[in-house]
């Protein structure tokens, strides 16, 4: 109803003025009919009615929703105005455009990534288990034995399920194709919490050796192999060589892990002898926690689970404890830190941008003196003139949103280019909670930055302002002076942690990786399934590596089961023949299984001893060679060649003694900046493997080919030669080794680029800000500096106290900046591994800072100083 | 803003609030439209209470924005459309409580009157 008044406005004056005029005809015809001529009954009706307009204004201020009218009135005035403008206009408009769009996408990414729960039933009750070595210091995955134990013992968890990553080469239906997917316990889907779209998840009797080849695949497959067809439930489809019956199809965009995911397979169907062995770690648990049970408590319960599972197996597992984590944390890890700190320092950029715009505003205001004199003479409240002030500012920055908006969305998408690493970045989207926090702030900043032109403006002097006219009342010139002092203080500060940053990813980039990873490309190619022998395994792969060989253009090239970089492929070892008494003793080392020219075409030095040659073969005794943290940490007093190391699960035969016959370089395997602890590394010949292990080869190596050649411009030929030489497999993963590296550092980039980014824009903003500022203040004193002409200072005399104006200001500002920047390089130092190789307080960057911050200001003044040094005297006089 | 001089000698100005009472009072007796409305309650109080009539409206607009009165267009007796306005179920309340704030005014101020005699 009350609705419907404000709609119809015309409807309800018209319902209005009826209903006076049937007051007053009421009335006439009562007089007349007392006696009174028509005329004296009008008059004395009238009369007696009073003020008809003012009743009429008051009855209008009880409309329902007429608040609402006046706020439009108002923003229509605002517009008006603003479109008058259109120079001021576009300028405010594109500064907070850029100010809010930036802080949109910051959002944008910290509520994808952070804020939006995972996509599981109550998902803050998920927490991933894992054991934790307390020997050598770190979590590890747990062994299938162990797991089963602990599902049987351990109260804490609702359900507890396992799972460990598994690559499948999908054979049929359809094309050859690699794909990616997991190993899981029956109760993985229901753990999780998941609605499969088609069928069911997976039966407890499937989990178990013996049983029929089962599996759960994803939408994408279901819609590519099955034409989204039902009748795929029972359908065969060959992975690896082996038919599995479809069973059920996942929900379209079922999230897990950071990978895509299309094949789920019972994890207790696979290997007996890999599932029943205590010392092969390679299972991840997750559980969902009882609820109110809180991870502290499920954490020492599962220490005493631990301890049991350890006095029972002493052999394997003593030293053993465990180690849970919310599985939100485990998958985002400090990327929250990270993001909070990026929007910190887009808060400041908005700062800057708003402190531009109320420059702006300054200036206008100025130009207005006269309107708002005549509006408060006339009458209107101060609150009135300062509401109207408020709504133009506001409108200006609901503008700039809207234009944020789009900014924002060409942000997101480059920032989750250049960061595919981001943890769940596929949730990353301008979605209505993004939205609303840009309207939200739209208005908030629009407050801000009108708020104090605006009571400037209205609580000027009338009279003066009345008689001034185009001219201002003096105190505008410290505000702003004031405002860009800001500017130049929070652009130092971010620039500060930008160049932080940025020295640190050099530093990054200047560590020795232990390989040239120039002119290098990997990628991963396998065999088809018709290769079915070990010994026709290793001939297919040994032609595979001498055709790629033969491209001109590659100057080294050979397999490997393990690249920098990429995951780590982790075992047990230990020196000599006699196994040390527990699990947690036995040192682990990172394996690489490679062809022989691979330390070469990586360009991994040779420090003693030989390479691995082709001559190393099944046939042959195995050798090793280990790396010189190896040499140096387990022989540190004689010379490791020659010497024996044990290597557990050499394929079926257990415990194989292996001679070494060469120590090279150490390699930084899982990273530049040292967050992983290094391990110790042993590599050996692919073509020494036992036939029983071979096999495990057939779907996926990794091939590294060193040529000075661009990716797009070799990639054909190597194509060509992989199906010449018989394979109908794909070639996947394709890298170079630089690419390889840039992202395993991009825990530094990332914050860097954007940093940089942010200190840019606000550099400039500010720089806009003083030149604005100064501009604005010379025209004002042309007179002034008119009279001083003309008593005799010259140009240079004018220059100098211009550009001295500009550096005062500037002096202020860069010491404000300066303390303020040293508190952000504490708060980036308390982030680990964020710096590296620089102190929070490198005394090069402030300095460095602070100077482009000077020059910077002093150019931005250089401009209007000219342009007034070159002023007529005579004309300057005249001015005004 | 009271015009004090548009009202005749012997006449009582009306209390701020208590034109929002009477009108409730005289709506609750069926609907009734503005003119009646003044004509009611000059008739009750025996031309005692004038109403400044340009002030009546506002007040019926007032009131039917709060919800207390609601209106409605229809027939009078003499054949003109005019605007009824009739009580709420609120304005029902609101006159209640308004009524009973009024006596135990009126209760409180003659006890005063009359302990100072």
């Amino acid at each position: 109803m009350k609705w419907k008044s404000w709609f119809n406005r015309r409807r309800w004056e018209r319902q209005m003025d009826a209903e006076f005029q049937f007051h007053l005809e009421s009335q006439i015809n009562d007089y007349v009919e007392q006696g009174l001529s028509r005329e004296d009954a009008q008059s004395r009706a009238r009369r007696e009615f009073g003020g008809l307009d003012l009743a009429k204004e008051e009855c209008r201020d009880q409309r329902p929703f007429e608040w609402l009218d006046h706020l439009l009135r108002d923003f229509r005035y605002a517009a008006r105005s603003l479109r008058k403008s259109p120079g001021f206009t576009a300028a405010a408009i594109l500064t907070l455009a850029l100010g809010i769009g930036a802080n949109t996408a910051i959002f944008a990414v910290l509520h994808g990534v952070v804020l939006t729960p995972l996509p599981y039933r109550d998902p803050d009750r998920l927490v991933l288990i894992a054991l934790y070595n307390r020997t050598l210091g770190y979590p590890t995955s747990l062994s299938y034995p162990d797991f089963l134990d602990w599902e049987r013992e351990s109260h804490s968890f609702e359900q507890i399920t396992a799972y460990t990553p598994h690559g499948f080469d999908l054979t049929s239906p359809g094309t050859a194709e690699h794909v990616d997917g997991y190993e899981v316990s029956a109760s993985f889907f229901s753990t999780l919490g998941v609605k499969l779209a088609l069928g069911r998840g997976f039966l407890r009797e499937e989990d178990h050796v013996g049983w029929a080849p089962a599996a759960v695949i994803s939408s994408r497959l279901w819609h590519d192999r099955f034409a989204r067809n039902t009748a795929a439930l029972g359908k065969p489809i060959t992975l690896s060589g082996v038919d599995y019956v479809v069973v059920g199809v996942l929900p379209p965009g079922f999230p897990f892990g950071n990978q895509p995911a299309d094949v789920y397979i019972p994890v207790g169907r696979g290997d007996s002898v890999l599932r029943n062995d205590r010392t092969n770690h390679d299972i991840v648990s997750l559980a969902r926690l009882v609820p109110d049970v809180t991870v502290d408590q499920a954490q020492a319960e599962m220490n005493v689970v631990q301890e049991q599972i350890n006095q029972l197996n002493p052999g394997t597992n003593s030293g053993l404890g465990t180690y849970i984590v919310p599985l939100k944390r485990f998958l985002i890890g400090d990327v929250g830190g990270t993001l909070m700190l990026l929007l910190g320092a887009v808060g400041l950029v908005l700062l800057i941008a708003c402190a531009n715009v109320a420059n702006l505003l300054f200036v206008r205001s100025a130009t207005r003196t006269q309107e708002f004199a005549i509006r408060l003479a006339l009458g209107a409240s101060r609150g009135r003139v300062v509401r109207q002030l408020i709504i133009e500012s506001v409108l200006l920055s609901l503008a700039g949103g809207s234009l944020g908006v789009v900014i924002a969305k060409f942000g997101l998408s480059a920032v989750v280019e250049t960061v595919p690493q981001l943890p769940r970045n596929e949730n990353i989207e301008v979605n209505a909670t993004v939205l609303l926090f840009t309207l939200c702030i739209s208005i908030i900043v629009g407050i801000l930055f009108g708020l104090l032109p605006a009571l400037k403006s209205s609580t000027m002097d009338l009279q003066a302002g009345l008689k001034e006219g185009g001219r201002t009342a003096g105190g505008h010139n410290r505000t702003q002076g004031a405002l860009v002092m800001v500017q130049i203080a929070v652009s130092l500060v971010l620039l500060t942690g930008g160049s932080l940053l940025l020295r640190s990813v050099h530093n990054l980039w200047a560590v020795n990786p232990g390989f040239d990873a120039q002119h290098v490309i990997t990628f991963q190619v396998g065999l088809s399934a018709s290769v079915t022998t070990p010994s026709k395994v290793r001939v297919a792969y040994q032609q595979l590596v001498e055709r790629i060989r033969e491209i001109p253009g590659v100057q080294a090239s050979d397999i490997t089961g393990n690249v920098p970089m990429s995951g780590g492929n982790e075992g047990p070892f230990w020196v000599g023949s006699r196994q040390p008494a527990s699990m947690a003793e036995i040192p682990r080392a990172v394996y690489y299984p490679t062809g022989p020219d691979y330390l070469n075409t990586m360009d991994i030095p040779l420090l003693r001893g030989r390479f691995l040659r082709r001559t190393d073969s099944a046939n042959s005794d195995l050798v090793v060679l280990i790396d010189a943290l190896l040499a140096r940490t387990y022989f540190p007093d004689r010379d490791a060649i020659d010497q024996a190391i044990t290597i557990p699960h050499w394929g079926a035969a257990r415990d194989v003694s292996a001679r070494i016959v060469g120590v090279v370089g150490h390699v930084e395997h899982y990273g530049l900046n040292g967050s992983v602890r290094a391990k110790p590394q042993i590599y050996y010949s692919f073509y020494q493997l036992p036939d029983d292990a071979v096999p495990i080869f057939r779907p996926a190596v990794t091939l590294v080919v060193r040529t000075p050649l661009a990716v797009s411009r070799i990639m054909p030929a190597i194509k060509r030669a992989v199906y010449e030489a018989g394979s109908d497999q794909p070639i996947y993963n394709v890298q170079t080794m630089e690419e390889l590296l840039s992202r395993s550092i991009w825990r530094q980039r990332f914050p860097m680029i954007l940093l940089n980014v942010f200190a840019v824009i606000a550099l400039l903003l500010a720089c806009i800000g003083i030149y604005g500022v100064i501009s604005y203040s010379m025209a004002r004193r042309v007179r002034e500096l008119g009279i001083r002409m003309a008593l005799g200072a010259n140009r240079r005399d004018v220059l100098r106290m211009i550009i001295g104006q500009g550096v005062r200001l500037a002096l202020i500002g860069v010491a404000i900046g300066t303390s303020a920047a040293l508190i952000l390089a504490q708060v980036l130092q308390s982030f680990s591994h964020l710096l590296y190789g620089i102190e929070a307080s490198d005394p090069l960057t402030f300095v460095g800072t602070s100077f482009v911050l000077m020059t910077t200001a002093i150019l931005a003044c250089y401009v209007p100083a000219r342009r007034a040094a070159r002023l007529d005297p005579m004309i300057a006089l005249r001015s005004e | 803003m009271p015009r004090h001089d548009e009202n005749l000698p012997g006449n009582t100005v009306l209390l701020q609030g208590t034109l929002d009472m009477l009108i409730l009072k005289v709506a609750a007796l069926g609907p009734i439209h503005g003119y009646a409305i003044v004509r009611r309650i000059q008739q009750i109080s025996r031309d005692a209470l004038e109403i400044r009539q340009g002030s009546l409206y506002p007040a019926l607009y007032r009131l039917e924005n709060r919800g207390w009165l609601k209106s409605e267009w229809k027939i009078t007796e003499g054949g003109r459309e005019a605007k009824f306005y009739s009580l709420t179920k609120t304005g029902k309340q609101q006159l209640k409580a308004e009524t009973a704030e009024w006596k135990r005014l009126c209760d409180a101020i003659s006890l005063v009157l009359e302990t100072v005699d």
